[in-house]
């Protein structure tokens, strides 16, 4: 049983500023107490796993440098327990496909509250 | 020209982000492969500085599909690709039933619907984030010179704002580039840019 209220770091992976603040808003309404990391980019987000290894990651496909699911992809390769939704507006097929082989939850934007539900059902749920 | 803010931008492109991606979804089913997208570029022009050089349109030839948009602010859409591009993209389209000799007869019914899918999309996306409603009529399709495409829209739509997106398509090996072209009189863009911060303000 997960425990709703412990303390989570999840890492906000999104070129746009809009986006990242609307995930921010929706998930600290839910989990006041979630530590809330941002990137901008697939790049960025890379570095910033090594340091800090979330426990949780919401991705962006369309970035600048690398796309999201290539970041998705080496980021679980490395630390297979970090739970990653992918979030995107490229809704396509072809997206979803991968996001579903990496082990990772696909997302479509936009962000609302319940695309953001979906994301943290998907953080919560049991392994 | 770009009175818009760092927010009001970065609003903009997530929007037409999320309406390309459905647009890409929509045509990755039609033309059976996957579609790659840039991460859309918003730059606001006046109608007059417009040309070729400036939207950095290389091609000698443009095709055109444009559609009117109204509701609490009104806008000419437009989409622009390079004319060679529209027929590579058209026989994607059709597959095999087609010959590549036939092809340029359903250019214009076919680019028609593909203007219509990425043009309601992205005004689709934009209505629904927005909470607001936006009409469109058909979508008509012109293609020409690059320059005499350019000055006939912008004399036809006789608005002084151009609101450009630039969107990098490539459907498998075809690289394409396209872009939205939104014409809208001041009035109309205020009343854009105060739904926008309204929407800012209630994140």
């Amino acid at each position: 049983m997960p425990h709703r209220n412990s303390i989570k770091t999840l890492l906000i992976v999104d070129d746009s500023r809009v986006s990242r603040m609307m995930i921010r808003t929706f998930v600290l309404a839910k989990h006041p107490n979630w530590i809330i990391i941002e990137a901008a980019s697939g790049n960025e987000a890379l570095e910033i796993v090594d340091r800090d290894t979330p426990n949780y990651c919401t991705m962006d496909i369309n970035m600048p440098g690398i796309i999201g699911t290539e970041a998705a992809e080496q980021i679980l390769a490395k630390y297979p327990s970090i739970r990653v939704a992918v979030f995107s507006a490229n809704i396509q097929e072809s997206h979803q496909t991968r996001a579903a082989a990496l082990g990772a939850r696909f997302v479509a934007k936009p962000v609302t509250e319940k695309s953001v539900a979906q994301a943290l059902e998907f953080f919560e749920c049991n392994k | 020209m770009n009175p818009l803010t760092e927010l009001q931008v970065d609003t903009l492109t997530e929007i037409f982000n999320i309406g390309a991606g459905r647009a890409a979804s929509s045509l990755s089913e039609i033309v059976g492969d996957p579609v790659m997208l840039s991460v859309p570029r918003v730059q606001l022009y006046q109608s007059s500085e417009i040309n070729a050089e400036v939207l950095s349109l290389n091609s000698p030839r443009l095709g055109a599909v444009k559609q009117h948009f109204s509701g609490p602010f009104n806008a000419d859409a437009m989409l622009l690709f390079t004319e060679d591009r529209a027929l590579e993209i058209v026989h994607d389209m059709m597959g095999s039933q087609v010959s590549i000799n036939d092809i340029a007869e359903f250019e214009q019914e076919a680019m028609c619907e593909l203007g219509n899918i990425i043009l309601n999309a992205c005004l689709s996306s934009m209505a629904d984030i927005l909470k607001l409603t936006l009409d469109s009529s058909l979508p008509v399709y012109s293609v020409g010179e690059t320059n005499a495409v350019l000055q006939q829209i912008i004399l036809d739509a006789n608005q002084p704002i151009m609101l450009v997106l630039h969107i990098d398509l490539a459907i498998e090996k075809r690289h394409s580039q396209g872009y939205l072209v939104f014409l809208l009189s001041s009035s109309s863009l205020q009343e854009l840019l105060a739904h926008i911060d309204h929407f800012i303000s209630g994140i």
